[in-house]
C-alpha cells in the first residue's frame, strides 16, 4: 500500500509537469502545423509569460486576473512579430529562415526580459487559496500541483473542442492541410497565421504565468524548457495536437521517473527516445511523414 | 588569381599580427581565429547543402573533450592529441550523420539538435571521465615530439592555429571546387533532380556533415588546450544557435565570410561586452536584419557588389553542377 501511495503521487508529480509542458507544445505544434515554423522563440515567449504574470500579480494584487493578462499580452506581442517578421519570410519557403530569425527574437526578448525586470529571480508565491495540501492515499500532495493538472485537462479539451466544433477551428485544420486551396475559397489566410501565432504564444505564457509559482520566473527558465517542448513536439509529430498531449505525458513521466531511479541519466534518456522514435517512425507517433 | 593574392596577404598579416598587437590581445586572436574556423566548419553544411544544423556545437564539444581527455590522461604530444581528437570527432559523426540525414529541412535540424543536447546530457551522466558539470580542467600543453617546447607558448600556439585555420580553408576550399563540391551546390539548388540524375545525394551529405564535424572538431581540439579547460556548455544549444548567427551574418556559402564572421563576432563581443552589458541585444537585433533583408551575409554582400551579378553566379553554380553531372 505504501508503494502504491508513492506511485499514485509520482504519477500525478509527472501528470502536473506534463500539463505545463502542454501548454508549451500545444501552441508549438499548431504553430508549426500552420506555419511549418519551428519556433526557437516559444521558450522565450513562456519565459515572458512568467515575468508578465508576475506584474499582474504586483499591480491587481489578483493570481486569477494574471492568468488572463499574460496571456492576452504575449499573444499580442506574438501576433506583432508574426506579422513585423515573420510574415516577410512566407515566400522564401525555406524553414532555416525561420529558425533563425526566432532564434534571434529569444535572443533579444530575453535581453529586454532582463532589462525590464532585472537579473534577479521574481517568484510570486503561490496563492493563498491553492497553497493547501491534499491527501491521496495518505501521501500529501500540494494542491497548487492539482489544481495545474486540472487546469491542463482543461486546457486540452478546450483547444481540442475549439479545433473540432468551431468555424475557426475548421479554418485551422483547413490552412494546415491546404493553404493554397483555403486561400483560394476567399479566407484569409494571413489572418489565421497571425491568430494561430497568437493563441500559440498565448498558451505558452499561460503556461509561464502558471509555472512561475512553483519555480519562480528567472531569466533563463525558457532555455532548457523550449528543448523538452520539441522533444515533446517531434515524438509527438510536429503538428499534430493530439500528438503534444501524449509527448507531453510521456516526457515528463521520463523526467519524473528518471530523474528519481536514474537520476543523471534522466536527460540522457529524454533524447534517446526520441532518436529511437525518430529513427523508427521518422514523423513521430502521430505525425505524417514529409 | 585574385584570390591567392589575397589568401597570400592574409597569410603575411596573420604571421606579423603577433609583432603589432599588445601580448593581452594575443589570447583573444586566438580564440577569434580558432571560432572563424569552427563557423567555416558549419558553413560546409549550412552554405553548401542548405542542411541548417542547430547542434553544431557538438562538432565543437566532442573535439574540445576528447583532445582535453587525450591528453590529461594519456600525455600524448599536442598535435598528436589534436590529429587523434578529429578522428575521434569525425568517426563519432558518422551514425550522427547517418542518422540526420534520413530527414532534411526541420527535422534535420531538430535531429542535430537532439544529438547536441545528447551530448550535453552524456557528460553529466559519466561523471568520472567527464567532470559533470565541472568539465574537465588542467588540460595541459604537452610538449611536441622530439621535445619541442615551441607549442607551449601563447605564440607557438597561435602559429598552429593560424596554420591550421588557412589550411582548413584550403581544403574545405578545394572540397567545394571540387566535382564533389558542384554536386553539393546541385543538391542546395535542386536536389530532387541531383537525384534524378542518378547521383546518391544521401552518401554526398552524409560526407559533408562528417566532414564538417571533422574541421568542427578540429576548432574544438584547438580550443581545449589553449583555454585549458572544457565545460559542458561547449554543447548547449545556445553554442550551436550563435555559431550558426557567425555564419549566417558572415556570409553562408563563401567560407571566406563565415571566419571572418566568426573571428569578427568574438572579437567585437569581447571589445563590447567590456563597454556595455547591452551587447546580446545588439548582436541579436543585426542577427534578424541579416535574415531578413540581406541573408547572403557580409561576405555575400562585398561578392555582389564587386563580382559578377547575383544571376549570373546563379547561373554559374548551376552550370558547375550540371556540368559535373555529364
Amino acid at each position: 500500500m505504501d508503494f502504491l501511495g508513492f506511485a499514485v503521487a509520482q504519477c500525478l508529480n509527472a501528470l502536473s509537469q506534463a500539463a505545463v509542458l502542454f501548454f508549451i507544445s500545444c501552441g508549438l505544434t499548431l504553430i508549426f502545423g500552420i506555419m511549418r515554423i519551428v519556433n526557437f522563440a516559444h521558450g522565450v515567449i513562456f519565459m515572458l509569460g512568467a515575468y508578465v504574470g508576475y506584474t499582474a500579480i504586483a499591480v491587481t494584487g489578483s493570481f486569477i486576473l494574471s492568468l488572463v493578462v499574460a496571456p492576452i499580452v504575449v499573444g499580442i506581442v506574438g501576433m506583432a512579430f508574426e506579422r513585423v517578421f515573420l510574415r516577410r519570410l512566407y515566400e522564401r519557403r525555406d524553414g532555416g529562415s525561420y529558425l533563425m530569425v526566432t532564434f534571434g527574437l529569444a535572443v533579444v526578448m530575453s535581453e529586454a526580459i532582463r532589462l525590464i525586470w532585472g537579473a534577479q529571480p521574481l517568484g510570486a508565491g503561490i496563492p493563498a487559496f491553492l497553497r493547501g495540501i491534499v491527501i491521496v492515499l495518505d501521501q500529501p500532495f500540494p494542491l497548487y500541483r492539482v489544481f495545474l493538472i486540472a487546469l491542463g485537462i482543461a486546457a486540452a479539451i478546450a483547444v481540442w473542442q475549439f479545433l473540432e466544433r468551431t468555424r475557426a477551428g475548421l479554418l485551422i485544420r483547413a490552412v494546415s492541410q491546404n493553404s493554397e486551396m483555403v486561400h483560394a475559397l476567399g479566407v484569409d489566410v494571413d489572418m489565421v497565421r497571425t491568430a494561430v501565432f497568437g493563441i500559440g504564444c498565448a498558451m505558452a505564457a499561460l503556461g509561464g504565468a502558471l509555472a512561475a509559482p512553483l519555480v519562480t520566473a528567472f531569466l533563463g527558465m525558457g532555455t532548457t524548457v523550449v528543448i523538452d517542448a520539441f522533444v515533446v513536439v517531434i515524438i509527438g509529430g510536429m503538428g499534430s495536437f493530439l500528438g503534444s498531449i501524449i509527448g507531453s505525458i510521456l516526457i515528463a513521466f521520463v523526467q519524473v521517473v528518471g530523474s528519481y531511479y536514474f537520476q543523471e541519466l534522466a536527460l540522457a534518456f529524454m533524447y534517446l527516445l526520441m532518436l529511437v522514435i525518430l529513427v523508427v517512425r521518422p514523423g513521430g507517433l502521430l505525425g505524417s511523414e514529409e | 588569381m585574385n584570390w591567392k593574392l589575397g589568401f597570400t596577404a592574409a597569410a603575411a598579416l596573420c604571421a606579423l599580427l603577433p609583432f603589432v598587437l599588445p601580448q593581452y590581445t594575443m589570447t583573444i586572436a586566438v580564440e577569434a581565429l580558432i571560432f572563424g574556423l569552427f563557423a567555416m566548419s558549419l558553413d560546409l553544411m549550412v552554405g553548401y547543402c542548405r542542411l541548417y544544423s542547430f547542434g553544431h556545437a557538438a562538432a565543437y564539444g566532442l573535439g574540445a573533450y576528447s583532445c582535453g581527455m587525450l591528453l590529461t590522461h594519456l600525455d600524448l604530444p599536442l598535435p598528436i592529441g589534436i590529429v587523434l581528437a578529429v578522428a575521434i570527432t569525425a568517426v563519432i559523426a558518422i551514425p550522427i550523420a547517418w542518422v540526420c540525414t534520413r530527414s532534411t529541412g526541420v527535422s534535420f535540424s531538430m535531429l542535430t539538435l537532439a544529438f547536441a543536447q545528447l551530448g550535453y546530457a552524456t557528460l553529466y551522466r559519466f561523471k568520472e571521465f567527464t567532470g559533470g558539470s565541472d568539465g574537465i580542467d588542467g588540460i595541459p600543453r604537452p610538449a611536441g615530439p622530439f621535445g619541442t617546447t615551441v607549442l607551449q607558448g601563447k605564440l607557438g600556439y597561435y602559429y598552429l592555429v593560424v596554420f591550421c585555420l588557412f589550411g582548413s580553408y584550403l581544403l574545405c576550399r578545394a572540397i567545394v571546387r571540387s566535382p564533389f563540391g558542384a554536386v553539393l551546390a546541385g543538391i542546395r539548388e535542386n536536389e530532387a533532380k541531383t537525384r534524378a540524375l542518378g547521383y546518391n545525394t544521401r552518401a554526398y551529405k552524409m560526407t559533408t556533415v562528417v566532414l564538417a564535424y571533422a574541421f568542427g572538431g578540429l576548432a574544438g581540439a584547438l580550443y581545449a588546450p589553449f583555454a585549458g579547460f572544457a565545460s559542458p556548455e561547449l554543447f548547449f544549444w545556445l553554442a550551436s544557435g550563435r555559431v550558426l548567427i557567425m555564419v549566417i551574418v558572415g556570409g553562408a556559402g563563401t567560407l571566406i565570410g563565415p571566419i571572418f564572421g566568426g573571428a569578427g563576432f568574438l572579437f567585437v563581443e569581447h571589445q563590447l561586452s567590456q563597454l556595455t552589458d547591452l551587447w546580446p541585444l545588439i548582436f541579436g537585433t543585426i542577427f534578424i536584419g541579416f535574415v531578413m533583408f540581406a541573408p547572403q551575409g557580409i561576405w555575400g554582400l562585398i561578392v555582389r557588389l564587386f563580382e559578377k551579378p547575383p544571376a549570373a553566379q546563379g547561373a554559374l553554380a548551376g552550370e558547375e553542377a550540371s556540368r559535373a553531372a555529364s
